[in-house]
């Protein structure tokens, strides 16, 4: 060991200055270092965070904004169908009320003719049946002839008519 | 090349560069063979311990610790100039020692997997920065060259004291301070103790070798010699008045009644003339880089390896730690054995860490020496680049290896596991 130059107050010095050394240079050089790293790399890490954050909401806002739109054009689209549909309807239902109605007039008035034309016909038939009962008792009541007759039926047709058309 | 060299500025400098190497080659150590070598520095004496700048009551100041706290102070001020002004932008200091931490924090973390890899980063770090500086300072001119000469009657006052206190002669050794070697040895001639003392450091360090000055060029080295003869004037032969000639130096040796320590004085290659107003002693600088002194590098492996063993008992707990080296002769012999050499290895590492760096740094110094010596002023000069590079180097070694060991001591072992196997397999044989 002397031969090599170790020596105990020696070793102690240099251990003493040493571990000196460590502690001042932990103290004063890696602490201060060491927390400026972390603190610069937990800013940078905190703004890629934040900005990282707010594309995320602007993609997602602009989604939004999209899905609103066509929820709006097809909100549109489905009120304008509607209203189309509903004027159909309407067009229809009126064109079959009015249908309805002119059938129902129609109708009425076929069957407003046909009474007519039944009374008619029975007020006819009973006029006719009056002459025929008329004329019966005129030909019963003279002599008959051709001629007459047909003169008379005539006549009581003539009369009838014109009765009737009074 | 030969249009190179018709550009005039080229061609100067490609002769000054010539020169140059041509100078430095006859000045160096080759030339000196040659009868040349006026560019020779003191020749420099190379030992393995560190040498002391001054004792205080029995602490010898080493220049290497002077070297490893200019090193501390050197990385104060660039702790200062670093966190000084912290900034989110940060300055040029800043910013290095931010790349720098940053560099370690990945390593640990990709080292220990996680966050809990920085707790190895405080000691880790000092560790890499505290090897560089003083690497990188034992490169600083002046490092190893600037000193004083501790002339051989100083070297042996000092060693004569050591020895009269070890025999119990404190008042001689007093003494001997306060007259000095000369006048002191006048005094006590035929005083046992004196005489044994003498002998005894004469023994020990008959093989040391010592440089002999010239001006402050070291033209030689001399081995002190035999001093069976204590009774000689040392101081004669160190320190000898600058009128003295050769003629007076061969009655000197003619004359002297101790002719072994002269014979030593008397080396092959220096001519009585050499030795003329030359003093002989040590070259003592008062720097030396700190990674070059095995106290320093053991220092710092000790701590080491300290903090790792803490880590370890610190993240498995004393018995999940302790379990890795020890265990049960008896019902595990072969694991027992191997924890053993586990443990073993550990002190290998302190070991192997304190002989790495310095025998890097060691040789390095050395190398630029013998470059300084075999091409002086441009010999060096790719050497320091080279020095420079292996200083890092080692400072990277010697930090990273500690990470590594500190994240090898805190991987579990799976050791509960292979208990309770254990103690199941136990069972039966003990049956048997």
């Amino acid at each position: 060991m002397e031969a090599l130059g170790i020596t105990l107050p020696g070793l102690l010095t240099q251990l003493i200055s040493f571990t000196i050394l460590v502690f001042v240079l932990y103290k004063f050089l890696y602490g201060p270092i060491t927390r400026m790293l972390d603190e610069r790399a937990e800013r940078i890490k905190n703004s890629l965070e934040a900005a990282e954050r707010a594309r995320t909401e602007a993609a997602s806002s602009a989604a939004t904004v999209e899905q609103e739109m066509v929820k709006a054009r097809q909100e549109g689209q489905r009120m304008i169908a509607d209203a189309q549909e509903a004027a159909r309807r309407a067009s229809d239902q009126i064109a079959e009320r009015s249908r309805l109605q002119a059938e129902e007039i129609i109708a009425r008035a076929e069957s407003e003719i046909g009474q007519q034309r039944d009374a008619a016909i029975e007020d006819l038939r009973r006029e006719f049946a009056g002459l025929a009962v008329l004329a019966a008792e005129r030909i019963v009541e003279r002599e008959l002839d051709v001629a007459r007759h047909q003169e008379l039926i005539d006549r009581v047709l003539e009369e009838g008519l014109s009765s009737r058309n009074n | 090349m030969g249009k190179l060299l018709s550009n005039p500025k080229v061609l100067i400098a490609a002769l000054i560069a010539v020169a140059i190497l041509f100078t430095s080659f006859l000045g160096g150590a080759v030339g000196a063979g040659l009868g040349l070598g006026f560019l020779g520095g003191p020749i420099p004496l190379i030992q393995l311990p560190a040498e002391y700048i001054v004792e205080i009551g029995g602490y010898q100041l080493m220049n290497t610790f002077v070297m490893f706290w200019l090193a501390m102070l050197v990385l104060l001020i660039l702790t200062f100039l670093a966190t000084r002004k912290m900034k989110d932008v940060p300055g040029r200091w800043q910013n290095l020692f931010e790349a720098f931490f940053e560099f370690f924090i990945k390593l640990a973390e990709s080292a220990a997997g996680g966050r809990k890899g920085r707790m190895f980063l405080p000691v880790v770090t000092a560790i890499f920065l505290g090897v560089i500086a003083s690497n990188w300072l034992g490169t600083l001119p002046g490092v190893g060259t600037i000193g004083r000469i501790e002339t051989v009657e100083e070297f042996l006052e000092v060693k004569i004291v050591k020895e009269l206190k070890a025999l119990g002669a404190s008042d001689l050794a007093k003494d001997l301070k306060k007259q000095g070697l000369p006048a002191f040895i006048e005094e006590h001639v035929g005083n046992h103790e004196v005489e044994e003392a003498i002998t005894d450091v004469f023994a020990e360090h008959a093989e040391d070798k010592f440089v002999v000055f010239n001006g402050s060029s070291g033209i030689g080295l001399i081995p002190l010699g035999r001093g069976e003869d204590f009774k000689v004037r040392l101081n004669q032969v160190v320190q000898r008045p600058s009128d003295f000639s050769a003629h007076d130096m061969e009655l000197f040796i003619e004359q002297a009644e101790h002719p072994r320590f002269l014979a030593g004085v008397q080396h092959d290659e220096l001519e009585a003339t050499d030795l003329e107003g030359a003093r002989v002693g040590l070259l003592v600088p008062y720097f030396r880089g700190a990674s070059t002194d095995l106290n320093t590098t053991l220092a710092i492996a000790i701590f080491a390896m300290v903090s790792v063993q803490f880590w370890g008992f610190r993240n498995l707990g004393v018995k999940g730690y302790g379990g890795k080296f020890i265990f049960n002769p008896i019902t595990k012999p072969i694991e027992a054995f191997v924890g053993v050499l586990e443990l073993i290895g550990e002190f290998i590492k302190i070991i192997s860490f304190t002989f790495r760096l310095f025998g890097n740094m060691f040789a390095g110094e050395i190398l630029l020496i013998a470059m300084g010596f075999l091409l002086p002023l441009i010999g060096i000069i790719p050497f320091l680049g080279l020095e420079l590079f292996v200083g890092a180097i080692q400072a990277a070694i010697f930090s990273v290896l500690t990470l590594i060991f500190g994240s090898i001591a805190i991987i579990a072992h799976d050791h509960g596991h292979e208990e309770e196997h254990g103690a199941h397999g136990a069972e039966p044989e003990a049956q048997h």
